[in-house]
């Protein structure tokens, strides 16, 4: 793998190339695209829905620190999902590792998400006064989200070659995913919800996602550990997707050439 | 893509022991969840294909190796198979050193990417190092004359320079063995014998080649040796003379291969069958410029009305349309067989493929191949007469 660590480096900057190629921002754009979305979430959730089922002073700040971990987690979704159908040159002509592809794409919303974390910090640092031990969790929490997503992103990215609804399918089901995750709103202070034990359950543990958010909220948002059980879950489901993606990826991977 | 352990080999050795490997007919593409829940899948019951059908092949470092065959005999497929692409589904394949196809000109390339830095991403494609790719760069950049163009993004090049730029860099990665399927057509003549002599070079440096080609002229060229495939198996392995004799006789004497291609529509196929056969009627697939052909269609049985209309195309070896027409069968010739007559076969040597269909279907496919002629080369047959003349002025 190390002899194709250049390859990756050259397939991360092809890919950052591609997308608004030609735009007057350019490169930008990876930055003014989510901050734009931000702005609108931050708009509908802190302004027009007063009653966001929060306590939090600081909403949007609040709203923000979930939303970029969420947009990490479905950009790289969706642009997984089709990435190796849209590599079907290089795929089907050229041998090379073709785990290259996909982690390449996961890489570029994983930078993105970083630049958005690197301008959410300094200001979360000055209203919120987070810099204390818990932030020491920061650097560990952001590369189990990436080993999270990237075994999600391998999975549905091979699966996808067999099977073309995948990419549909996943592009239907981020948007109610989207409303069901604690992102604008804290399931224990939810009305209709904090009184249910399986309500909360289910939208704090089995929304796979939600403890990623919940964990790096805590520490860049609240400056406090996270709970043990979330850091348990989050170490484990990292280990557990990417472990998972990277066999079901190998298993499959051989026929690509065929298929696509 | 680790397959079964592969027989030890010193670079450029090309090995395949009892290489077999199957395709669906119909291509294993554009699945859909629901097909694969519920039951089969409408074109389902055609036997699967054998690309590769025991193959066994030792090659030695250095060996000029030309694959030739019929349209689907596996020439094509043995090479995706030996540049590691396509996995056997038995025994087993090694190719020693670094191996580089022609398949794969450009693939890869990114369009918003400079020359420049597209030399970086395909070196990076083969393996090589940011310091292997320095140590090349200005003998790829010479090799494909875009000195102006490097720094510019691609999307600006025509597709000669991208091939261009593609050959100069697989050019320079220094291959053990060199698989090339079908002989460069890239760019203008003397960028075409600049290609060819640079493949001399890596022959004469003792590179392995194996060339998949249609054209025996270019494997007389290159080869000393020919490996002749029908339906996957090996039917011929040796020196070039008698394995070219070996491709004529199969290409003179054996039943043409149609093919039933894929339907893309649901409706059911305009032609039920297709044959080519010479001036007195016989079936034949090899033919000279200048012959006459007849190409016979059964209709199918039911035609409506307003059915669509019946195309005949000729399409070269890489796919360009050479020739189409077409006609508007009517609902009373529902089941009988169309014939278009071809008074004299206007081609130069080459392979070429047929297809006909109900526009914009292809029903039938089957290839046919024109002889080579000594005194004239390219598509069209034009050749005419030489001679010297008085000029004859023409008024203004």
């Amino acid at each position: 793998m190390l002899r194709y660590r250049f390859l990756f480096e050259q397939l991360v900057r092809r890919e950052l190339r591609a997308r608004y190629k030609g735009s007057a921002l350019g490169l930008l754009w990876y930055l003014v695209n989510p901050l734009l979305l931000m702005a609108v979430y931050g708009l509908i959730f802190g302004v027009f829905i007063r009653s966001a089922p929060t306590s939090e002073h600081d909403y949007l700040l609040f709203l923000f620190v979930g939303l970029i971990v969420w947009l990490f987690f479905s950009q790289a979704l969706l642009a997984a999902a089709s990435a190796l159908t849209e590599q079907v040159a290089l795929v089907s002509r050229v041998r090379f590792p073709r785990v290259a592809i996909p982690t390449s794409v996961v890489t570029v919303q994983m930078i993105t998400f970083c630049a958005l974390l690197l301008l959410v910090l300094p200001v979360t640092a000055a209203v919120r006064g987070i810099l204390g031990t818990p932030l020491l969790l920061l650097v560990p929490l952001v590369v189990c989200l990436y080993a999270f997503v990237l075994g999600v992103c391998l999975m549905a990215s091979i699966t996808h070659a067999y099977f073309r609804d995948v990419q549909p399918i996943l592009s239907a089901l981020l948007l109610p995913w989207f409303f069901l995750t604690p992102i604008y709103f804290v399931p224990e202070k939810a009305p209709g919800v904090a009184g249910s034990a399986v309500a909360r359950t289910f939208l704090e543990w089995v929304n796979p996602i939600a403890p990623f958010i919940r964990a790096l909220r805590a520490v860049v948002y609240g400056g406090v550990f996270p709970t043990a059980g979330e850091l348990a879950y989050v170490a484990i489901a990292a280990v557990v997707a990417l472990t998972a993606g990277q066999l079901l990826f190998r298993r499959l991977e051989g026929e690509l050439a065929v298929i696509l | 893509m680790s397959g079964p352990a592969s027989p030890p080999v010193v670079p450029g050795e090309v090995v395949l022991e009892h290489a077999s490997r199957t395709f669906s007919p119909y291509g294993d593409r554009t699945r859909t969840l629901k097909e694969f829940a519920f039951g089969r899948r409408r074109e389902a019951g055609l036997p699967p294909v054998r690309a590769l059908d025991d193959v066994s092949l030792h090659v030695r470092p250095g060996d000029t190796v030309g694959i030739v065959g019929r349209n689907g005999a596996g020439k094509s497929s043995t090479l995706r198979v030996l540049a590691g692409i396509v996995p056997l589904q038995e025994g087993r394949v090694a190719c020693g050193g670094r191996v580089v196809s022609l398949l794969e000109l450009g693939a890869g390339f990114g369009r918003e990417f400079t020359g420049r830095e597209n030399v970086y991403l395909t070196g990076a494609l083969h393996g090589l190092s940011r310091a292997q790719i320095d140590e090349r760069l200005e003998a790829i950049i010479a090799f494909s004359e875009l000195r102006e163009f490097i720094d510019m993004p691609i999307r600006t090049y025509s597709s000669g320079m991208l091939v261009r730029l593609g050959f100069a860099i697989t050019a320079q990665l220094d291959a053990d063995v060199l698989l090339i399927d079908e002989v460069l057509a890239v760019g203008d003549e003397a960028f075409q014998r600049k290609c060819m002599r640079r493949i001399s070079e890596r022959i004469a440096a003792g590179t392995t080649l194996l060339i998949v080609s249609h054209s025996p002229l270019a494997i007389e060229r290159i080869c000393g040796r020919v490996l002749v495939l029908e339906s996957g198996r090996v039917i011929f392995d040796g020196p070039t003379p008698q394995g070219l004799l070996e491709y004529h006789r199969l290409l003179g004497e054996g039943e043409p291969v149609i093919e039933r291609v894929q339907p893309t529509g649901t409706r059911p196929g305009l032609v039920e069958a297709l044959e080519i056969r010479d001036g007195s009627g016989r079936r034949r697939q090899l033919f000279h410029s200048g012959d006459p052909i007849r190409v016979l269609m059964r209709l199918r049985d039911r035609i409506p009305e307003g059915a669509p209309a019946l195309v005949l195309a000729i399409r070269d070896r890489f796919g360009r349309p050479v020739f189409a027409t077409q006609t508007r069968p009517q609902p009373s010739q529902g089941g009988a067989w169309m014939v278009f007559e071809i008074p004299r076969l206007a081609l130069l040597g080459g392979d070429y493929d047929l297809v006909v269909g109900g526009y914009p279907e292809i029903d039938r496919l089957t290839g046919f191949s024109v002889a080579e002629e000594p005194d004239a080369e390219g598509v069209v047959d034009l050749r005419g007469r030489w001679s010297v003349q008085e000029l004859i002025e023409v008024a203004s």
